[in-house]
Parts: structure tokens; sequence; C-alpha cells
């Protein structure tokens, strides 16, 4: 069975049905539907990502200048630490944590989440470890100021003496949201293993699943390492013991270990995702099935298990010993091999494909070119001689915001754009997307291009002033980040007045194969209730004889019914 | 032979001709590339740096084949594949290729491995990393005994928050690092507090200096001239001003100063964070925490903070 | 819209409602014990690495307290396993005294770590040593606590009626609960007291 034409007239259907999910106040409360989760997870993020957007604009304001004449020296480190902190754990994971809750349900045909009373309290952590972090800017002398990685003995240096202090807040917040995120990662796992619809069979599943089931088992194999180094971090601020404090025998170099078993895989626990929204969204605008699903599958757990052996790369020219840095850069080499299947995969995918270039594609495609030239200086780093002379330098910095900024969030914002329609049920503004997009792509590529430059010529991170050489890099820079924060602006706009006044969304806008695409938009409150379809094949046949579902066109109508 | 056939054969003749076009272009705008990757980089001024710029030459190669090879076909999809406006009919329905999919798994894992295999040939040229041993931390760092042979040193590279000392066999205390050209010459690598890093881009070599070990570094510096020294781990408040030179001098310009240093009078070294941090206690201690800076190192060779430098 | 299309020859799919919990629990078990196992390296990493490792003064610990402590707790794990089957045979007051007999053994080790902590002579604050030690053992202590309290809560669930209606998942959970903190111990036990 083909899927049905969809009819131009069902654009101007009526808003959600009556007894529907339309009450903003369900999104302030204790509310255990993941699709209200994952919305409260978005917009929090969202909401962090322009505090953490304009703790960069901050930076790059100090940055634009060699001397350091904007702020204290004292202030641009915390203002730095507390930028990369609040990226990473208040808007990366809580995104990359609602799109899962939004989108993992109902593409497995599961009426909710496993746990979802644990699922509202993952999310409910958030907002609690978000103030603390926030009120460390507070206290006297001011928030975390050792980066985002807090290595000792800098970070319990605590120069004030006092026991509550910027670092010791900055600890408690980390582990709060580790906590949240390992109560996230059981539920996702056990979803995802105990809730499929029938007839999904693992290489039945959407890729997305494939990679999110990879970057949650990620999760709980890694972070329990941090808590550990965070829980020791902790002991030596404040009660004076010794892990990591030399004067008592401890060992800085432990920390790094640590620190970087889980910050390693942490990073694919970002861009697996992504590189699920990449497999999803390439086939539905070419029109054409995935190229080597199997393939690609098999890559996420390639890279998952991979990912666990190779954090010593961090660590090149710190306290390691050769041997040690040899091996770890064979084994990080290696991740390059699953990377690429995937890369080419998806070029294969768009490859005699029929290219429609709505606002998603552009960011997907954009994403992918970033993420190409990303992953390149990712390969040079991993080689020992060379990461010796650019690591800690802006090198490392431009790569990267290539994979985080120019890869990670172009992914999220193609996949807020895809699935708008369905969770919200109403259609964007393209041209203001395509707007937010060109603004997006050249900021973007201004701010982190040239520092390339920089970190080969040898100017460190982390730095609030350096050597006029290195001006020009900088100033292009600057004028990159100034312009991604005015890019800010119609992307607000777009997703506020559509949500508000947009046109109506049918269930299925792009014509694309999936189970979420079989439920009205916004989706009831259970999705499939009782009647979930049996799954016959995987959803990229496109333009092939493979039904997706039995009996589709009763869904179809179902969807269109209720809309 | 019918018109269809002849169409077809010439139209897979002229694909051909393009991709091999388009291949060699790739090849030679990749070594260009490689090519000019050399002038991205500081000046050459060590053994290890000829090495490391190749490796690294070596990479924008082939990883500019790849790039333009990955978004020229992007790019050619995207001209000549786009869906005309209202058309949402299906693209040609490919699911897989299972000899593709097996020769661009294998080819990337034979890469990365002749990679890996070269820096690792690489890593063992270099030969700059000597032991890391740990010491009770606050008391005398232990002499360590050396089995390889040097044309000079050790030097003691002493880190603080936020100056450099270095101290000669000889007794002299020097904010600036002299060094013999062409001589392989160790240091001790000391730190009094945190963690530090001693990296001289121009050396394309940087070590972390670890509190509770010191750990022995060696290196050739192969070109006389200015090079700066940078602290490239994060060390706290005026870590960006924990910089200094390094000065590469013929040998006989090197012992004269070894010989002139050791008589002058030790007074204050370079210390900019020191004159930051007063200036910031002058204007009311505004700022968050910071650990006071060490205090001005006692040296007989003060330097100068002026120094223009060449990489 | 009209209803006389929509065909219902199929078989709508139907979710598995039970089971999530034990699996939901064996997940997170996997997790928590990822972080002794980060202490654990931590420890034998600064032990193997260190000039001196144990506090001036002390030459080692003592271990026979301990190792009643150990075997209390091993044969409480295996009391678990009766009280189990006894709630498998639906004998709730079998159950129920043999489940307050494992948390008395529980309790004992409790009651051991803290005068075994009272004895000792070295502090968290003793070098690198005194911090594992007490962390380690501070930690699972910590669990062992938390073990006794689910236990508790568990006996005061057996006397609600029907409490069993829908499977012993709750038991079972906190039995295998049980028995992770006695792996934990074993391996924490061989560490720290018997590699000296």
């Amino acid at each position: 069975m083909t899927i049905v034409n969809y009819d131009p007239r069902l654009v101007k259907t009526k808003d959600p049905y009556p007894k529907g999910p339309n009450d903003w106040k369900r999104f302030f409360s204790f509310n255990t539907d993941a699709k209200v989760i994952g919305i409260q997870y978005i917009v929090t993020a969202l909401f962090f990502l322009l505090i953490g957007g304009l703790l960069g604009m901050l930076i790059r304001g100090e940055l634009i200048t060699p001397p350091s004449d904007l702020f204290d020296p004292t202030v641009y480190n915390g203002l730095y630490t507390m930028h990369g902190t609040i990226m990473l754990f208040l808007f990366l994971f809580p995104i990359l944590s609602g799109l899962t809750n939004l989108l993992v349900p109902p593409m497995i045909g599961a009426p909710d989440m496993a746990f979802p009373k644990l699922n509202a309290l993952a999310f409910w952590l958030v907002p609690v470890f978000s103030i603390v972090l926030l009120i460390s800017f507070f206290v006297p002398g001011g928030p975390a100021s050792s980066g985002w990685w807090s290595y000792p003995p800098i970070s319990i240096q605590n120069p004030l003496g006092k026991i509550i202090n910027g670092e010791m807040l900055w600890i408690i917040a980390i582990s709060l949201s580790g906590i949240s995120s390992i109560i996230g990662a059981v539920n996702f796992v056990t979803t995802i293993i105990r809730m499929r619809a029938p007839g999904m069979g693992f290489f039945k599943m959407p890729i997305f699943i494939w990679t999110v089931l990879a970057a949650q088992l990620l999760q709980l194999l890694g972070l329990p390492a941090l808590t550990g180094g965070a829980i020791m971090l902790f002991f030596d601020l404040t009660f004076q013991t010794s892990f990591f404090r030399v004067e008592g025998g401890g060992d800085p170099v432990l920390f790094q270990h640590f620190f970087w078993f889980y910050s390693h895989p942490a990073v694919y626990v970002m861009v697996l995702p992504v590189f699920g929204i990449f497999s999803e969204l390439f086939p539905v605008y070419s029109r054409k099935p995935l190229f080597g699903y199997k393939f690609v599958a098999v890559a996420s757990f390639g890279i998952t298990i991979l990912s666990l052996v190779v954090w010593v790369h961090h660590m090149f020219y710190t306290g390691t010993p050769m041997w040690m840095r040899n091996l770890f850069m064979f084994t990080t080499m290696l991740i390059a091999v699953p990377t690429g299947v995937k890369v080419f995969a998806w070029i294969a995918t768009l490859w005699g494909g029929n290219i429609r270039l709505s606002t998603p594609m552009l960011f997907c495609l954009g994403g992918l070119f970033n993420f190409i030239f990303g992953g390149i200086t990712g390969v040079m780093l991993a080689t020992v001689p060379v990461d010796i002379h650019v690591g800690n330098t802006y090198f490392v910095v431009a790569h990267f915001h290539y994979i985080i900024f120019n890869t990670i969030a172009f992914g999220i914002f193609a996949a807020i754009y895809h699935w708008f329609p369905k969770f919200t049920g109403k259609m964007f503004y393209e041209g203001l997307g395509k707007v937010h997009f060109a603004l997006t792509f050249i900021g973007a590529t201004l701010n982190w291009l040239p520092l390339h430059w920089a970190g080969l010529l040898g100017m460190p991170r982390r730095v609030a002033s350096y050597d006029p050489e290195f001006a020009i890099w900088n100033v292009l820079a600057s004028i990159g980040a100034f312009i991604l924060g005015v890019a800010s602006i119609p992307f607000i706009l777009n997703m506020v007045s559509s949500w508000v006044r947009g046109k109506s969304a049918p269930p299925n806008p792009w014509k694309a194969i999936g189970l979420e695409w079989l439920l009205p938009s916004p989706p009831p409150h259970e999705n499939f209730e009782e009647d979930i379809p049996t799954v016959l094949n995987e959803p990229y046949c496109y333009g092939l004889d493979k039904p997706f579902v039995e009996d589709e066109q009763f869904y179809i109508e179902k969807s269109l019914k209720k809309s | 032979m019918n018109t269809r056939i002849r169409r077809l054969k010439k139209k897979s003749f002229s694909n051909t001709f393009i991709i091999i076009i388009a291949v060699v272009l790739n090849i030679l705008i990749s070594l260009l590339m490689g090519y000019w990757s050399y002038s991205w980089l500081p000046i050459q001024a060590s053994e290890a740096a000829h090495y490391v710029d190749n490796l690294f030459a070596f990479e924008t190669t082939i990883g500019t084949f790849i790039f333009l090879g990955c978004t020229g076909t992007m790019a050619w999809i995207l001209v000549f594949n786009r869906a005309p406006k209202y058309d949402e009919s299906n693209g040609e329905p490919l699911e897989g290729n299972l000899k593709l999919e097996i020769v661009w798994t294998i080819v990337p894992l034979i890469l990365v491995l002749a990679i890996s295999t070269y820096s690792t040939n690489v890593n063992l040229k270099l030969e700059n990393l000597g032991a890391k041993i740990k010491y009770n931390f606050g008391a005398e760092v232990p002499f360590v005994e050396e089995k390889k042979v040097f044309d000079y040193g050790p030097i003691d590279v002493i880190s603080r928050q936020w100056n450099w000392e270095f101290v000669y066999p000889n007794g002299i205390h020097s904010s600036e690092l002299h060094l013999p050209l062409n001589n392989k010459t160790n240091f001790r690598l000391i730190t009094e507090d945190v963690i530090h890093s001693f990296y001289v881009p121009a050396f394309r070599l940087k070590q972390d200096i670890i509190p509770g070990s010191v750990i022995t570094y060696s290196l050739t510096p192969t070109k006389e001239g200015v090079f700066r020294l940078r602290d490239a781990m994060f060390s706290g408040a005026y870590f960006s001003q924990n910089q200094t030179n390094v000065i590469v001098e013929s040998e006989d310009v090197f012992y004269k100063w070894i010989k002139d240093t050791v008589k002058k009078e030790p007074q204050n070294g370079l210390n900019p964070a020191g004159r930051l941090y007063e200036k910031r206690l002058k204007n009311g201690n505004r700022g968050w925490a910071t650990v006071k800076p060490a205090p001005d190192p006692k040296v007989n060779e003060v330097g100068s903070e002026s120094r223009p430098h060449d990489s | 819209m009209e209803n006389q299309n929509l065909s219902l020859n199929h078989k709508p799919g139907h979710i598995k409602h039970d089971g999530h919990n034990i699996t939901g629990f064996i997940i997170f078990l996997c997790s928590e014990s990822i972080i002794f196992f980060a202490f654990f390296v931590g420890y034998s990493v600064l032990k193997i690495s260190a000039p001196v490792w144990y506090p001036e003064g002390i030459n080692g610990i003592d271990t026979k307290m301990p190792l009643i402590n150990t075997v209390i707790l091993v044969s409480s794990s295996f009391v678990i396993y009766f009280a189990e089957k006894y709630l498998h045979k639906k004998n709730l007051w079998g159950f129920r005294i043999v489940w307050f007999i494992t948390m008395i053994m529980g309790s004992y080790f409790v009651y051991g770590q803290y005068v075994e902590w009272s004895e000792l002579t070295f502090s968290l604050q003793s070098g690198a040593f005194g911090g594992m030690f007490y962390l380690l053992t501070g930690f699972h202590g910590l669990h062992v606590i938390t073990g006794i309290l689910l236990m508790i809560l568990m006996l005061f669930r057996s006397f609600l009626p029907d409490n069993y209606k829908d499977g012993e998942m709750g038991v079972e959970s906190v039995s295998l609960f049980w028995h992770f903190v006695d792996v934990i111990w074993i391996i924490l036990f061989g560490l720290i007291y018997l590699w000296q």
C-alpha cells in the first residue's frame, strides 16, 4: 500500500480537537506526558542557549582586541567557564533529552515512556540545578572559574577560603545534572527495549532510535565515572581531602582520567542523536531510502563501543606516558571509520534523489557540510605530534565548536523545524526559517573558521588577552559571533508567532514515512492509545513496494479524522 | 545500434570524463593546500618542527581531498537533483550497495591505520619526553638519573602562577630562556602550585607541568631568533600573562651570556601578572576571586617585556 | 468524516504493561556499579603510584573485625534469598521473619562499620589513603543503610492486602539491590583489607 497523496484542502483543518492537549498551563506543572516534558526541556534549553550565547558574545567582545580591556581577567575566566557549562549542561543535554522525549514514544508506537513520573522528575531537576548555577554568579568570589573541566589543583584553590563558593555550587549543579541524565537514560533504554510496536524488530527501528539507544547506553556507562570524580573533587574542595591535592599525596592527572572517561563519550552522546536526525531527514527531503540502513545502524554501536576507549586523546600532552599516547591515538583514529560510513551513507542517500530545500533540509545539509570539515580537523587532532602543537589552542576551540554548534546545533534546529508541525499542530513560517539558516550558517562559519589559523599559529585557549599577531583572526571571529547573535531573532520570532497563530498543520506535511507521521498533529495524550500498528518494514522505503505498517490506509485516515 | 543506447553510452562516457576531471582537479587542489599549509604554521625553530609540519601537510592534503570530494558531490546533487516546485515524487529507490559499503568501510580503515603508523613513527623520532617522577610536594625536587646524553642541561623550568623562572646548571636564574643553537638540551619541568604548560609554538612542542612530579624533557632548537613561550594550560586569573621569550643563539653568544650573566646582581624578574594585580588592588580589588600572584622571581637575567618575537 | 471506509480487520497492537520495573532497576544497578568501579580504579591507581601509601604511623589496618562483618553480610545474601523463596510460595509470615533477620544482619554490619571507624587512628584528611578508605567504606555503608530502609518499606507493604497481586517486583528489586551491595563489598574488602 502506498501513502495517500495529501490533499491541499487539509491544510485549512481546524485547530487540535477539543479534548486535546492545548492548555498552556500544563507546561508549567509536574506533567508526566512525554510530549509535554519534551517541550518543557526544549523551551528551557533554548532559553539557556540565549544565556550561554550572551556569555559567548561577551567573550568575543573581550577578544576582539588583543589586550584585556573589557573585564577584569577573573571575570573573563568566570564568563568562559559558565559559557561552556551552561551551553553543555543547560542547553545541549536538556534539548537532546527533550527531542528524545518527544520522538521516542511516537516513533516506536509506545503510548509514553516506561517510567512517566521519573521522566517528569528528570525534567524538574533541570530548573533546580539551573538556579544553583545562576546563583553561583552572586556568591562571594564569583562563579566557578577554572573552565568547564574544573581541573584540580586550580579548581580547588578556593582563594577566599569560604565553604560556599562558586566551584562548590558548580559541582553540586553538575552532580544534579548527572542524576537527571541517569534517570533519563534508564527511562529511554527501558522504553526502547520493551515498548516497541509489534513487528518492530531492531532492524526495523528508525535510525534515530538506534542512535538514541547508543547514546543513552553511553550515558549509563560513562556518567558514573564523572560522578565519582566529582564527588572526590567536592571532598577535596570542601573537606580538604587529598584525592587530587598534591600536598597530601593525591594525583591531579587521576582527575583528568575520571573526567574524560565520561566527557569523551559525552560528546558522542551529543552527536549520535544528531546523526540520527540526519538519517531521518535526508530520506524525507530526497524522497529516497536511507542508503545502507543496516550499516548505518550498526555503525552507531561501533561508535558507542569505540568511544569508551579513546578518552586519553584529551590528555596527549598532560602527564601521560608515550605508550599510552600511541595506544589511544590508534583507538581514536578508528572512530573515523563508523563515522565515515554514516557520512558516505548520507551523501549516497542524496544521490539521485528529488531534493527539496525546506528549512529542515537546509540545516541538515549545512550541518553535514560543517561536520565533514570538523571531522577532518578531528582526525588531525587525533595524531599525537599535531595535537601536541595545537592542543589547548584555538585550533581545538574551532574544532569542537564546528562539531558542537556547526553540526549538532544545526541538527537540533533541523529537528525542531521538521517536527514542529507534528508536536505543536502548527506550520512554521518557511521564509523566516530560511533567513535563520542563512544568518546562522554565515555567522557560524565566520566565527570559527578563522580561529583554526589562530590556533595553528600558537594562540592558547582560555586567554583574556593575546599577542597582537592573532588580532585579525579574532576580529573576524567576533564579527561572526555577533551575526550569530542576530540570527536568534528570526528563530525566536518564528517559533513564537507560528505556535500562537501559524496555519494548522496536517498530520504529514512532509509526506514522510514514520509512525509519528501516522498520528494527528499534535498527537493525542497516549499516541496510538490501544490501537498500535504492526510494523512491516523500516521507515525508509520511499519508492519501493514495501509497505511500512499493516493497514496503513486505516491509520492515515484516522489521523486525518482527528485533525 | 539504436539511438537510445547510443545516447546512454555517450552519457556514461561524458559522466566518466567529468568524474576523472573532478578527481584530478581535487588532487591538484589538495596538493596545493598541503603545500600552502606550511605557511599557516609558525617558523620552524626546532628539530621536531619539520616532522610535525610534514605530518600536518600530509593530513591537510588528504583532508582537503576528502572534503572536496564529499562536498563537491553534494554540490553536484544540489545543482542537478533539485525537485521542481510542488513536485513531491520519489527519487531513485536505491536501498544500498553492499560492495560500495564495504569499500567505504575498508578504505578509511586502511587510511587511518596508515596515518596512525606514520604518526607513531614521528613520535618515536621526536623523543622529547623523559621520565615523570613523583616527589613530596614542597620538598626539594629530586635529581633525575638520565640514561641519554645531552649537549646542554639540565635547565630547571619553574612555572608559577604567573611567571616563569629558568635555573641553569651554573646557577643563573633567568626570566627568559636562552638556548644554544643545535644543542640537544634537557629540562626539568617543575611547578610550584597548579598545572601549567610549557608551550613554544615555534618548536611545535608542548608539555604540561604537573605539581608533585618533575618531568624531564628535551629538545633541539635549530633556528636562531626570539620565540614565544606560552603557558597553555589554564592556570588562573592572569594566565594570559604567563608568557616569556625563548632566545636561541649561536653557541658562542650563548656561552658568553652564561659567563656574563652569572656575575649579575639578582633583581626582580619578569612578572606582568604582579603589576596587573597591584593595579587591581589600587582600584579597590574589584573582580572575582583570585589567589595572589607569586612574587617576582629573583633573577640574574631580567629579560624584557617589550622584546619583539619572531614567532 | 465518514466512518464506513475505516476497516477494522486489523489487530491493534498491545503494549506490555508489566516487567518494566525490573528492567529499569537492573539498568540502574549497572550504572551505579560503575561509580564504585571508578572509586576502585582510583584507589588502585593512587596506591600503586604513591611513593608512600599509608599515613605516618600506620602500617596497615586490622582485618579481623571487618572479616566477621564480611561473613555476616555475605550470609545475609543467602538469608534474603530464602526470604524471597518463602514469598514465592506465598508464605507471608515465613517471608516476613526471614526478611527481618536479613535486616538485623545488615544493621549489624553497619554497627560493625561504625565501631571500626571509631577505633581508627587516621581521618578522612589523612592523605590519599585516608580519603579513599572513608570514601569507599562510607559510600558503601550508605548503600547498606539505603538497602535496610528499602527493606523496612517492603516489610510494611507486605501487610497491605493484595500487595502481591501484580507480582513481587518490589521485593525482587530490593533483593537484587542487596546482592549488589554484597558483591561490591566483597571487591572492596579484597581491595582495602586483603591487598595491603
